[in-house]
């Protein structure tokens, strides 16, 4: 017995539907559940299933043809079986009980691919069961970890070190930056189902720094009376950025289920306008000398002010430092602008005792405070990023070594 | 009866992978291995892709020359014409069992849309429809597109719906196939009122936006968590 291929309502609102690629042709043997053709209506396209077992005898509508829900658009019949009959029929009633007919015939289909299994690599790396399992939560290669532990063996330490440098299994984006997956999105849902516009959860750290020699240094290189002068502020933008090189970990953006950490340094620079705060961007400040940089935020500062930024010029940045050292406050904290994971809040320069050498000395010091996502940025790597910052400060030289 | 929807983050990955990814995953679903509907959300590198309904006109450029630009060139079985995706659009590929919602195409397509619409209206973006035109529109510029695929009632394919998308990629083709179309952006709407984490943003609000339409509650699993769950099945 023959059984009518017909073109199937996939909506109630279908009216017709293009016959867009045969998946057989006339003469195949098919089998109940076999996909026969494939239907387009508006976006969509529908796999048509085989009802019947025999051959493919007749194709009715080609390729590209559009047809009413319910017209004939194909024969299955037994090899020698006369089809004539249905040949020309074309006003068959339309098939309504489609979805039926498909869950019945589930177990025909080949299943799928078998699934990758996960890569062994790990397991021949010599590791305690802590540090394997902290690795495996952390998505970090084990291969990828020098093991310190005895023989090479990797511990918990060097996988916790392993943290503040992206893991090897990273997804590699655009030259600029790339990109970590998270191990789990759920933290994404957990954050915005829980509380609909759930804060930055940040930390603070922070630390005072010698000025000294950075003192000695503006002074000597002013004294070079050549084009603009440098302010203390252009040369902890420049230490920042220098210091944000080696600790990429700091130089980030969360992006909700992945990290994306950057291997150029945008530094967002807050300045305080008539009605509120901006903040220009100095691009790629890792690259630029300190006398670019003088010039550069000067720029942007003013126009800044003038409220003539272009949009580019105070989006995109990587990392924002906000001074108000020069309105005389000693210490603050900046909140974050997200995604950037982190910022850091630069106090004034002030002369105060310290301890030298057990002596009480007169000294410049200046308070920094670090703004972190703790999402991005784990308490030690903001840490070593600040001890960084204050080698760099408290040695100039350092920038350049 | 609200289900759980299986949201799988994947980040960004090549179009190649996930399409198989996807195919795996509908198979799965078909032979009952996975008993929940999935949401793969995803940013492929730059890639065009042809559909069922592709006409050779609206591929502007040389296969050639796509290939010298670093774009991949793919020939897959969603429904529409040609078009564009890659880095700043966020891609979603639901695979959904339609017996156990609606058996509807074009209602499933209507509510794909309604999702993105509601996407957009949570940033400020006034997302439309417009007649005879699948997809979402900002007035009549386009901003996501649309093209699925069915067998058995499981979809797959998916939306693309343009967060940050560099869209001069989209003069290589002519998206959708439709004539003189202009490609928009959330970012280009928004254009200086675009927040910083734009991109969390619609990726939160696409996985919440299915979550309400089809009235589920979100699982946030890795593909690793899925293909151990098919795999233990099987064996």
């Amino acid at each position: 017995m023959a059984t009518k291929v017909v073109m199937e309502a996939l909506s109630p609102t279908m009216e017709e539907g293009q016959v867009t690629k045969w998946l057989k042709g006339e003469g195949d043997k098919v089998a109940s559940g076999d996909t026969l053709a494939e239907v387009e209506t508006d976006k969509a396209v529908m796999e048509l299933v085989a009802r019947g077992d025999g051959v493919l005898r007749k194709i009715v509508v080609p390729e590209g043809t559009t047809v009413e829900v319910g017209s004939l658009v194909a024969v299955i019949g037994a090899e020698d079986e006369d089809i004539s009959s249905f040949a020309v029929d074309t006003a068959v009633p339309p098939a309504v009980e489609s979805s039926d007919g498909g869950a019945a015939d589930v177990a025909a289909l080949p299943t799928g691919a078998p699934p990758v299994p996960v890569s062994g690599d790990s397991d021949r790396v010599k590791a305690t069961p802590v540090a394997r399992r902290m690795a495996s939560e952390r998505s970090i290669d084990l291969a990828a970890v020098r093991g310190s532990g005895p023989g090479g063996r990797v511990v918990k330490r060097d996988v916790e070190g392993a943290v503040a440098t992206p893991p090897a299994a990273a997804i590699t984006g655009p030259a600029g930056f790339e990109d970590v997956p998270l191990t789990q999105i759920r933290k994404t849902i957990a954050r915005r189902l829980a509380e609909s516009t759930g804060p930055v959860p940040h930390f603070f750290l922070t630390t005072e720094i010698d000025m000294e020699r950075v003192v000695e240094a503006r002074t000597a290189l002013n004294a070079l009376d050549e084009g603009p002068r440098v302010s203390y502020n252009d040369i902890v933008l420049k230490v920042i950025a220098a210091a944000l090189v080696e600790h990429r970990a700091c130089n980030a953006w969360w992006q909700g289920d992945h990290i994306r950490y950057f291997n150029e340094v945008h530094l967002g620079v807050a300045v305080a306008v008539k009605d509120g705060l901006i903040t220009p961007v100095l691009r790629n400040a890792h690259l630029k000398t300190l006398r670019q940089i003088a010039v550069e935020v000067r720029d942007l500062a003013g126009r800044a002010r003038e409220k003539k930024l272009q949009p580019h010029e105070y989006t995109g940045s990587t990392f924002t430092v906000s001074n108000l050292g020069m309105l005389d406050i000693d210490q603050f904290t900046g909140v974050i602008n997200p995604p950037e994971a982190g910022l850091l809040a630069v106090g004034s320069i002030v002369e105060k005792p310290a301890v030298e050498d057990g002596q009480v000395v007169v000294r410049k010091r200046m308070r920094v405070t670090m703004s972190c996502d703790h999402r991005v940025i784990d308490g030690a790597v903001g840490a070593r990023y600040l001890q960084t910052v204050r080698r760099m400060l408290e040695n100039p030289l350092a920038i350049v070594w | 009866m609200s289900s759980d929807l299986l949201v799988v983050g994947l980040s960004r990955m090549a179009y190649g992978e996930t399409l198989a990814l996807q195919r795996t995953l509908a198979e799965a679903r078909i032979d009952g291995r996975v008993t929940n509907d999935m949401l793969l959300l995803v940013e492929h590198p730059p890639v065009v892709t042809l559909g069922r309904s592709f006409e050779k006109k609206n591929l502007r450029t040389p296969p050639e020359e796509l290939a010298a630009r670093g774009i991949e060139l793919f020939e897959i079985e969603r429904g529409g014409d040609v078009t564009f995706h890659g880095p700043g659009q966020l891609v979603g590929y639901p695979i959904y069992d339609l017996n156990e919602h609606k058996p509807d195409l074009h209602l499933f397509l209507r509510q794909i849309e309604e999702c993105l619409i509601r996407t957009l209206g949570e940033s400020g973006v006034a997302g439309r429809r417009r007649e005879g035109l699948t997809g979402v529109w900002v007035e009549d510029r386009k901003i996501a597109s649309i093209g699925i695929h069915v067998k058995k009632w499981i979809t797959w394919h998916g939306f693309a719906l343009n967060v940050l998308t560099d869209l001069s990629f989209f003069h290589l083709i002519v998206p959708c196939g439709i004539d003189e179309v202009v490609m928009t952006s959330m970012q280009r709407e928004l254009a200086e009122q675009a927040p910083h984490d734009l991109w969390a943003r619609a990726l939160d609000g696409v996985m919440l936006a299915f979550c309400e339409v089809f009235d589920q509650t979100p699982q946030a699993v890795t593909v690793e968590d899925i293909q151990y769950r098919i795999s233990n099945i099987e064996y």
